[in-house]
């Protein structure tokens, strides 16, 4: 294209300002796809426990993530307020004794359940890639079903064992990906589960309290037509040393911290790409004047005002085409990488979605066109005759 | 019918806060088709300007009395900025004193540019290119940029560009200012042959009398106004101080002599270039 050859004029100039866009789309997309992240993962949690209840120990949860221990009879108790139709025990703890609970990510985890305990409320399903899902002929056995990312970073397929906390596992299932936390859990039956609980408990816990009896939180379904904040507040009335989070809770807990997260990041991007925009005004401004010669001679042979203005636009927003896609690549690479080394540790922090990639793309040609366009005007509008004689 | 008729023609300059250039005080022109007319004149003369005007890239001054400007019989003084734009890519063409070409395209490409102001792309374009190149002798040039080719070879290429759409009427301001003689005489062979062979018609703005003495008719300006000596058939350019009494024309140099029956009172006032 001939637009190419202009912007060859001055390789050096022009790959700097090139440079500046990409630096800005780079930022957008990486940021971006950290934001996409973060909101999948909200809104996965947020669907997941609008139509429930979370009851766990007195001392709360993090986003629906406890690990203080509770007793099964607690099941019995909550069962009995009005409006509750099934209850789902259930353990998790921490497949990592190391580490805390608290990261950006996910992290890895270990859960088990009685199976079938929830009466089919449950609308959220997992599905196997690979082998089987569990099922209640499982109960008192050391078998497991993996997360897709705890698979992947291993290398473990249905067939293999894996260690966990101790304890030998056989693989029977793998799951597919579901882009939220089920990835990086590890299923186990209820009294595995149970029993790995245990033994994590402090000694003089542990000689108090028997393994079938521990659950760190329970599932609490309400009845059709019932509303989940007063069902909420009925159990934390009726049963004692419990907490209990609604939908709502997550949202308020989860939601506007990562919205405030997300302003901050793709406001950085946008800053950065407010800076490479001005960069592309400079140098248009600065490359225009340099031809206003050749500006001239163009209009006195009869190019019309707003071809050449047509002509310049394109010549910008060309820059910004090309600034984009180098910075779209970038931080798909940096993205694909980062996901990569962060699956290990359960940190996969960025999801680069098509709309990410497109705004990018649409973004950086669109403003590289409107930076070039208050130098290109100005350039036409010059009288041909005082252009042609600009020294 | 002229091709082109001034009358009026004036045209005043803001350089600054406080200074204001009459660079053209009240001109009258006509110009034939198939003319060869030099308009000559010292610095500042308002020679440019004129050409300028005749060249639709500024508008006369209007005032009292009222400018005339008709290009092939139309009335060019209501046109806006677009549409006189559009006229000259359609029926104009153009040579400046410094090449000027873009230097990143090639001959070829330079030369299409002018069609393509014109309307004219993709195969018509490139076979127009190559004829108008071949005309002036770079056929086999045509892929190279300026900066490949000489001084005299870009001023053949400028032309070739403002031949290429078969214009009414071609200007050319300085053509040969930045040549030497031989690449100068080159040149203006070149515009006497389109002249001659195909009616073409020119007017070239210049300082050089060499130029001049090329054409058919000579419109000298000065101080921005016409004094004019029609260049003889066969023999130098008639000058001033050798001027005709029985010349049509008047010379507008105060020699104490009767004045002659088409010559104005005043010897300033440009008259008409052919009789009428």
């Amino acid at each position: 294209m001939r637009y190419l050859r202009d912007l060859a004029r001055r390789p050096m100039r022009t790959t700097l300002t090139i440079l500046g866009i990409t630096i800005g789309i780079w930022a957008l997309v990486v940021f971006g796809s950290m934001a996409s992240k973060i909101d999948s993962l909200v809104k996965g949690g947020s669907t997941y426990y609008a139509d429930k209840l979370t009851v766990t120990d007195a001392s709360g949860s993090m986003g629906g993530f406890a690990s203080a221990p509770l007793s099964l009879s607690v099941r019995d108790q909550v069962l009995k307020v009005d409006g509750v139709t099934a209850v789902l025990p259930a353990v998790m703890l921490l497949m990592d004794s190391g580490s805390s609970a608290v990261t950006m990510g996910v992290p890895p985890m270990i859960t088990g359940s009685i199976l079938g305990s929830d009466q089919g409320h449950e609308t959220f399903q997992t599905r196997a890639a690979e082998g089987r899902k569990l099922t209640p002929a499982d109960d008192g056995t050391m078998v497991t079903v993996l997360g897709s990312d705890i698979a992947r970073k291993d290398g473990l397929h249905v067939g293999d064992t894996v260690e966990m906390r101790g304890h030998q596992f056989e693989v029977v299932g793998v799951l597919e990906p579901t882009l939220t936390a089920p990835d990086q859990a590890a299923s186990v039956p209820f009294q595995a589960a149970q029993l790995l609980l245990h033994e994590s408990l402090p000694p003089v816990v542990r000689a108090q309290v028997a393994p079938d009896d521990l659950i760190t939180t329970m599932t609490v379904y309400p009845a059709a037509g019932v509303d989940p904040e007063l069902l909420a507040d009925r159990i934390d009335a009726a049963v004692p040393n419990v907490a209990t989070m609604t939908g709502k809770d997550f949202d308020q807990q989860i939601g506007s911290a990562t919205s405030i997260l997300n302003a901050i990041l793709v406001g950085i991007a946008l800053i950065s790409l407010i800076v490479g925009g001005l960069s592309v005004v400079n140098t248009m401004a600065m490359s225009i004047a340099e031809r206003t010669r050749e500006i001239g001679i163009k209009r006195a042979i009869g190019g019309g005002r707003g071809r050449i203005v047509r002509e310049l636009v394109t010549e910008a927003a060309l820059i910004g085409f090309v600034g984009g896609a180098v910075g779209l690549l970038l931080g798909a690479v940096v993205v694909l990488v980062a996901n990569e080394a962060g699956r290990t540790s359960g940190t996969v922090l960025f999801e680069l979605t098509v709309g990410t990639a497109v705004s990018a793309m649409v973004f950086s040609t669109v403003l590289g066109a409107i930076a070039g366009f208050v130098p290109a005007l100005h350039a036409a509008r010059l009288d041909p005759v005082t252009a042609l004689r600009y020294e | 019918m002229a091709l082109l008729e001034g009358r009026n023609l004036r045209k005043t300059y803001r350089l600054g806060r406080h200074n204001l250039v009459e660079a053209l005080r009240g001109v009258d022109v006509t110009i034939e088709p198939g003319e060869m007319v030099a308009i000559i004149g010292p610095s500042g003369s308002g020679k440019s300007t004129l050409m300028h005007i005749v060249g639709l890239l500024h508008a006369p001054d209007k005032g009292d009395p009222a400018p005339e400007l008709r290009f092939d019989g139309r009335d060019m003084t209501g046109l806006d900025e677009g549409e006189r734009t559009r006229i000259r890519a359609h029926e104009m063409g153009f040579v400046f004193q410094d090449f000027n070409l873009v230097p990143t395209l090639t001959a070829m490409e330079n030369v299409m540019l002018a069609c393509d102001y014109a309307g004219v792309r993709g195969e018509a374009a490139r076979a127009a290119a190559r004829d108008a190149l071949e005309l002036v002798g770079l056929g086999d040039r045509a892929g190279h940029r300026p900066s490949e080719l000489s001084g005299g070879e870009q001023q053949r290429v400028a032309l070739a560009r403002a031949l290429v759409n078969k214009p009414r009427l071609v200007l050319a301001d300085e053509p040969t200012g930045n040549l030497d003689s031989e690449r100068s005489a080159d040149v203006l062979a070149t515009l006497r042959r389109f002249n001659q062979e195909h009616g073409q018609t020119f007017v070239l703005v210049t300082h050089d009398p060499e130029v001049a003495e090329a054409c058919d008719r000579v419109i000298r300006v000065r101080d921005g106004r016409i004094r004019e000596a029609p260049a003889a058939a066969a023999g130098p350019v008639a000058t001033p101080a050798a001027a005709d009494p029985a010349a049509p024309a008047a010379t507008g140099v105060p020699v104490a002599s009767a004045p002659t029956p088409g010559a104005s009172p005043e010897p300033d006032h440009g008259g008409a270039g052919a009789p009428s």
